[in-house]
């Protein structure tokens, strides 16, 4: 399994910092940012394969991010961060397209327990993208051409 | 409402409704009774008034006649053929069959010597009657008619004496006439028990007898009480010697100048008048009795009515701080997770840092470097930073959900606004709002409660926290001044507003514009209840998306009265 590229975004510095050490030691490649534009900014700049969402947040919140990250980037799997129990914007994010949701406070291994099964999900649905392709290809051909064309769009 | 308002309410519905219904029924008795007065004087006096006039009528009448009968007879018959044996008798049989009241008959000469008699009395032939008082009148007018007398008949008698003047002589034609035809006449008239009638001569003397005392030929005591006119009936009333009222009617007989007098007891003749306002009395005394106890009773009821209306009022009062006090910490409970979550999601992080440097030195896979150590102490740190911090939110939920024991204590302004503002900025960051405090300096401390103005001051802030959100330079505005002798304190924002049809609403119970089931209606309509338990005001000014203020004017100290039960 290659190295899991995290990005985490919560407005608790404190708890960024952290927890950013503690998935680095397990081999976790993180990035951290404490608001929504932030993270949508990190987006952009690097690959990431999970992200894990704070649902209450000044500015942006949460499920905005969501939205926008499932927008422009629908293979990145995000976990929902949630400080409380309310259930709403949890299923307000499942419906909006994250991996799942975890209840805060989560102890960290149970974290990253969670972002790799998203991570696993993601690598199960480029595995199928590819796969799929590869189909294709074999399949017809000339489709290549014409698929690739409808990503120059 | 102490008994006191207790009373003071009864005694109101008491006097607004008896009192107006009371005094017109006096009035409208009060007018009756007068008519009916005023009516019933009319009606006795005119009765009395025909009684005196029909009845001097028959009398004047049957005196009249006399005299005709006694003038037809000297005017058709001579001196000397009246003075003849058996002439006289036998016009006096003449007379008797049409009166049974002529007794006898004699003629005089002009010396006043009695010439001839037809009658009982034959004896009175050739006596001189010259100095009689009658003889004396007779010479000045052609008619006289005496008064009433007993004579030696001892039956109540007078005279009619009528003169005849011929070519040679004058001579005198007397008949004596049995009074008993007026005395009956007269002694029959009877109105009531009392009522009776009686004639009288110009100088008081009975000319017939009175029922009630008085006899013939005795002078009324009274006499000098009738008035009395040539021809006219008068009617009046007056107090006769023995001291009874009586109500008179009195009329003067044209030949004699007796006076008809007849009378009537003003005790019997009122009598119903008496009845009737005795009646009146009784049922107004008995009635206003009933009604009064009918009033009081209703009074007391409707009184006591509203005593525990008032009551229940207090009641739902505090229920409806309770209720708004639970819908507000079921609405906060979520924010307050959120709130302690936080901290204890970073505690989670430093304490699994902490555990892996201690586990890896435990293990002996890696020594502990000074960095590792210096990472420990700032996490555990970090960790009692959190705590304190949890710590902060607690204290404040167990402030807001504490029962509202009444308690007056001294409030310095400006921290305790602070200090509530803290409870909210937080949340109020979150949704990227500012707050800006600004209070009066050197303010000095008032008296009021402060876990409830922490309750009212929450809403307000939460309100406004809420029509900020998603709102652009989002800002609330805090001032606290002094106002003579209270204390304003303005909590304003620039957020959505509301709309003026709402404005009226809203510090009524259960408004609300939240969607069902997020928004009780209880926040505002406890907040007001509150304010004005401590004595204050509350007013809201709001323009639709330039924002809303919401102004709390507090007593500077809140009375005995409310000190001693708040709620």
């Amino acid at each position: 399994m290659s190295r899991m590229r995290l990005l985490l975004v919560d407005d608790e510095e404190r708890f960024l910092a952290t927890t950013r050490i503690l998935l680095e030691k397990r081999g976790v490649e993180t990035a951290t940012a404490t608001n929504g534009s932030d993270a949508l900014k990190v987006l952009e700049e690097r690959p990431v394969d999970v992200v894990i969402l704070d649902v209450k947040m000044p500015g942006m919140d949460g499920v905005e991010v969501l939205r926008r990250i499932k927008q422009k980037y629908p293979l990145v799997e995000v976990v929902m961060l949630t400080g409380h129990a309310s259930v709403e914007s949890a299923v307000e994010g499942l419906k909006l397209g994250a991996f799942d949701y975890v209840m805060k406070p989560i102890d960290i291994p149970d974290l990253l327990a969670k972002a790799e099964d998203a991570l696993s999900k993601k690598q199960t649905m480029e595995d199928k993208i590819r796969r799929a392709k590869i189909e294709k290809i074999i399949s017809h051909p000339m489709a290549v051409f014409g698929k690739d064309a409808e990503e120059e769009e | 409402m102490g008994s006191e308002g207790f009373r003071r309410t009864r005694r109101m519905i008491l006097g607004r409704v008896l009192l107006a219904p009371f005094v017109v029924v006096l009035l409208v008795c009060g007018t009756l009774v007068y008519h009916f007065a005023a009516n019933l004087h009319y009606q006795l006096g005119a009765k009395l008034v025909r009684i005196v006039d029909g009845h001097r009528r028959i009398i004047e009448q049957f005196l009249e006649e006399r005299t005709a009968d006694l003038q037809f007879i000297a005017a058709s018959s001579r001196f000397e053929d009246l003075t003849r044996e058996g002439q006289l008798n036998r016009i006096l049989g003449h007379l008797q069959q049409g009166s049974q009241a002529f007794l006898d008959l004699g003629v005089f000469d002009d010396k006043g010597n009695h010439v001839a008699y037809a009658g009982p009395y034959s004896d009175l032939v050739g006596r001189n009657y010259s100095q009689t008082k009658w003889f004396l009148e007779i010479r000045e007018k052609p008619v006289y008619i005496s008064d009433v007398f007993l004579g030696f008949r001892k039956i109540p008698h007078f005279v009619i004496v009528v003169r005849q003047e011929s070519r040679d002589r004058t001579w005198f034609l007397r008949a004596t006439i049995d009074s008993l035809f007026f005395n009956d006449l007269v002694g029959s008239i009877r109105v009531g028990k009392t009522g009776e009638a009686y004639l009288i001569n110009p100088d008081g003397v009975f000319e017939t007898p009175r029922r009630s005392g008085g006899d013939l030929m005795e002078v009324d005591p009274d006499h000098s009480l009738y008035r009395s006119d040539e021809r006219e009936i008068l009617s009046f009333s007056a107090k006769d010697k023995a001291g009874s009222r009586y109500l008179y009617a009195t009329g003067r007989l044209r030949q004699t100048g007796w006076i008809l007098v007849v009378r009537h007891e003003t005790g019997e003749a009122y009598a119903p008048l008496v009845r009737a306002v005795g009646t009146a009395v009784a049922l107004i005394v008995v009635g206003g009795g009933i009604f009064v106890f009918i009033g009081f009773v209703l009074a007391s009821g409707l009184a006591n009515r509203l005593r525990i209306a008032d009551l229940e009022k207090r009641e739902m009062g505090t229920q409806l701080i309770m209720a708004g006090k639970l819908a507000e910490v079921g609405e906060m409970s979520s924010g307050v997770a959120h709130e302690i979550n936080n901290p204890l999601q970073v505690m989670k992080s430093e304490y699994t840092l902490i555990r892996e440097i201690l586990k890896d030195a435990e293990t002996g896979r890696n020594a502990l470097t000074p960095e590792d150590l210096r990472q420990v102490l700032d996490s555990v740190d970090q960790i009692n930073v959190q705590i304190d911090r949890c710590k902060q939110i607690t204290q404040g939920l167990l402030k807001f959900a504490r029962k509202s024991e009444p308690s007056i204590q001294p409030i310095g302004l400006p921290s305790f606004i602070h200090e509530v503002v803290g409870m909210v900025e937080h949340r109020a960051l979150l949704d990227n709002i500012r707050i800006v405090e600004k209070s009066e300096q050197g303010m000095e401390p008032i008296e009021s409660d402060p876990a409830q103005l922490q309750q009212v001051f929450l809403n307000l802030l939460n309100n406004a926290i809420h029509a900020l959100r998603n709102r652009d330079n989002a800002e609330i505005r805090i001032t606290a001044e002094k106002e003579e002798d209270q204390l304003a304190i303005s909590i304003g924002d620039n957020g959505c507003g509301i709309p003026p049809e709402n404005l009226e609403k809203i510090f009524m119970p259960f408004f609300t514009t939240k969607p069902v089931g997020q928004g009780t209606g209880l926040g505002l309509s406890t907040c007001y209840g509150i304010v004005q338990r401590l004595g204050g005001k509350m007013s809201v000014s709001s323009e639709l998306n330039v924002g809303s203020v919401f102004t709390v004017y507090l007593p500077l100290k809140v009375e005995a009265e409310r000190k001693a039960n708040p709620l």
